[in-house]
């Protein structure tokens, strides 16, 4: 059995990689989620997390090899942090869109629970042709098999 | 080189030894030069092949490595890796810019300085290590371009390692190999590099200085930085800042105390090592003794090894005393024309290739000019091959090590450094202080 027979998260948005991380930020809010998918225009391009646009607040001097190892002598910069929720409007989706681990919809139950212990977020689902066809979470890959158990 | 004793080679195959050294010199500096395969590899290969051919016996190999420029690199590593968890950089970036309540120029100035400064005590590629980030955070909470502030500490750092004998890695083995103190880099060479470093902040005003603006809210951000913070470890500060201390103080007493540097850092960097190592158990001692060494350049230091074995090589083969007195012919013998061709030489290599092996090779070409110039001391030479080695590394990105530290700093942090716009404006500048270099080492010494 394939992961097909599973009813994916129903993602019927997928974020342009042209669109604001502003604009990805608010639409997870918005959802209640913490990735979204990034199409092109079907086909599946990449997840962007809400962590990535976290790291878009921290300055850049402490997000690089070698760079500030703390910054408790910053203090809470508000504005150096305001700048920065100001920057995501100019940030596109695009520079922060990762593709990572990828599922094909024919792949094993078994092959999708492995990865999906492997990884710490739900993963993308793509057809053959590489168009978008949701997200498979651990909550919809066991409530799954749960259901097969008692039925 | 330093002190290899003298016996007739015998080469493989009855080759010349002349020939084969400098076959294995070429080969040796042009592979670095590729930068394709790690430069102490090629180094210690180069070195190994000098010693298997029969250009070199192995003791012959191991008296050309200089040990006090090995000793005193590897002790101010190991100094300045233990030193640089305290936090004290960040801690002295920030008082320098709230000194100046935070104004972009004169923030540019105080950041040059810090490290100029620490970079005629510590190695560069440290310093510039721990200045970088705190710049970028500082010109961040400004809203400013990193740009011309990076441009300066690299420069700063350049200009700041000329300065004194343990600021820059020629200036190590110049005053390794003819026994200069650091009394005397401090008195020869830190007047013309704080008149170089001021005399290139005014082309940085005119070209950066003067239009950098940040608003009041913004550099109260700054001014709101509590630096104290920015101390990790304050017994570990108190320990490190002592030794330092210690350590310096042994550089200017060495002269009088008939000690060389290598001993006197490898000295500090025990006394470092003991005194955090005292209360803690055999474990942890273990960690932190094995932290501190892994935080050595090994790579430097065996590239140092390889090459004073090639340099050895090509010395014993009889090469540098001819490239002596090629040069010597060059000037027609002239000292003043000798000291100038030695200055603006070394400042155009050391733009475009490494300058250690440069040095590593000059050092006993010069030596070998004694016999030409007899009578007259070689000390002006030294130090033109010192201004040349050391100022020449600011004209292009892969001038000096620490460019390339910066460069990739910012290249990770999204604000390149690109090698063509840096030259543009890194050459002249660098030009600029080979000239007044000129004025100085005629003026003073011809």
């Amino acid at each position: 059995m394939t992961i097909k027979a599973v009813p994916l998260s129903p993602e019927d948005f997928c974020l342009d990689p042209d669109a604001s991380l502003m604009d990805a930020l608010k639409l997870m809010l918005e959802k209640g989620i913490n990735h979204v998918p990034v199409c092109d225009p079907e086909r599946f391009v990449g997840i962007v997390g809400i962590n990535d646009i976290l790291l878009e607040l921290i300055p850049v001097s402490a997000r690089v090899e070698h760079g500030l190892a703390d910054l408790a002598f910053a203090g809470d910069a508000t504005r150096l942090l305001a700048a920065h929720v100001e920057g995501l409007k100019r940030r596109t989706v695009k520079e922060r869109v990762k593709k990572g681990q990828v599922l094909d919809e024919s792949c094993p139950l078994l092959e999708a629970a492995l990865l999906l212990s492997q990884n710490p977020s739900p993963l993308p689902v793509v057809g053959a042709k590489g168009e978008f066809r949701g997200m498979l979470s651990r909550r919809a890959l066991l409530g799954y098999l749960a259901a097969q158990e008692e039925g | 080189m330093h002190g290899a004793t003298s016996s007739v080679s015998e080469v493989i195959f009855g080759l010349s030894p002349l020939a084969v050294s400098l076959t294995v010199f070429v080969l040796t500096y042009a592979v670095i030069v590729t930068e394709k395969i790690n430069r102490s590899i090629v180094a210690l290969l180069g070195a190994g092949v000098m010693i298997f051919t029969g250009v070199l016996h192995q003791s012959e190999a191991f008296a050309g490595i200089d040990f006090n420029t090995i000793g005193l690199l590897t002790g101010m590593m190991v100094i300045v890796a233990i030193t640089q968890k305290s936090g004290v950089f960040q801690y002295v970036a920030i008082v320098a810019a709230k000194s100046v309540k935070a104004d972009p120029w004169w923030l540019l100035v105080m950041l040059s300085a810090v490290t100029a400064v620490f970079s005629a005590l510590l190695d560069n590629v440290t310093t510039v290590l721990l200045i970088a980030p705190v710049t970028l955070l500082i010109t961040d909470a400004l809203r400013i371009s990193p740009y011309p502030y990076l441009f300066s500490v690299i420069f700063a750092s350049n200009i700041g390692g000329t300065a004194t004998l343990i600021g820059d890695p020629p200036n190590i083995m110049i005053g390794s190999a003819v026994k200069l103190t650091f009394n005397d880099f401090l008195f020869n060479l830190t007047p013309i590099a704080v008149l170089v470093f001021l005399l290139t902040l005014i082309p940085i005003y005119f070209i950066w200085g003067r239009k950098l603006k940040a608003s009041d809210e913004d550099r109260e951000q700054v001014m709101a930085f509590n630096e104290k913070e920015a101390i990790t470890d304050v017994k570990l500060l108190k320990q490190s800042l002592s030794v330092i201390s210690l350590v310096i103080l042994g550089f200017v007493l060495a002269h009088s105390m008939n000690q060389e540097p290598g001993t006197i850092a490898m000295f500090g960097a025990a006394l470092l090592l003991l005194l955090r190592a005292l209360g803690k158990d055999a474990e942890e001692q273990s960690h932190d003794v094995h932290h501190s060494y892994a935080e050595v350049e090994w790579v430097t230091i065996f590239f140092f090894v390889g090459l004073f074995i090639v340099v050895a090589g090509i010395e014993k083969a009889g090469a540098l005393s001819l490239l002596a007195d090629e040069l010597v012919s060059l000037t027609g013998g002239d000292f003043k024309a000798t000291a100038f061709v030695i200055l603006w030489v070394s400042a155009i290599f050391s733009a475009v290739v490494d300058n250690i092996p440069f040095v590593a090779t000059m050092i006993p070409v010069i030596q070998s000019m004694g016999s030409v110039f007899a009578g007259q001391s070689l000390t002006p030479l030294w130090w033109s091959l010192a201004l040349g080695a050391c100022l020449g590394g600011n004209g292009s990105l892969v001038g000096a090590s620490a460019n390339l530290v910066v460069a990739g700093f910012a290249e990770r942090a999204g604000q390149p450094i690109r090698f063509l716009p840096f030259m543009l404006m890194a050459f002249p500048l660098m030009l600029m202080s080979i000239l007044v270099s000129t004025g100085y080492i005629y003026l003073r010494y011809l």
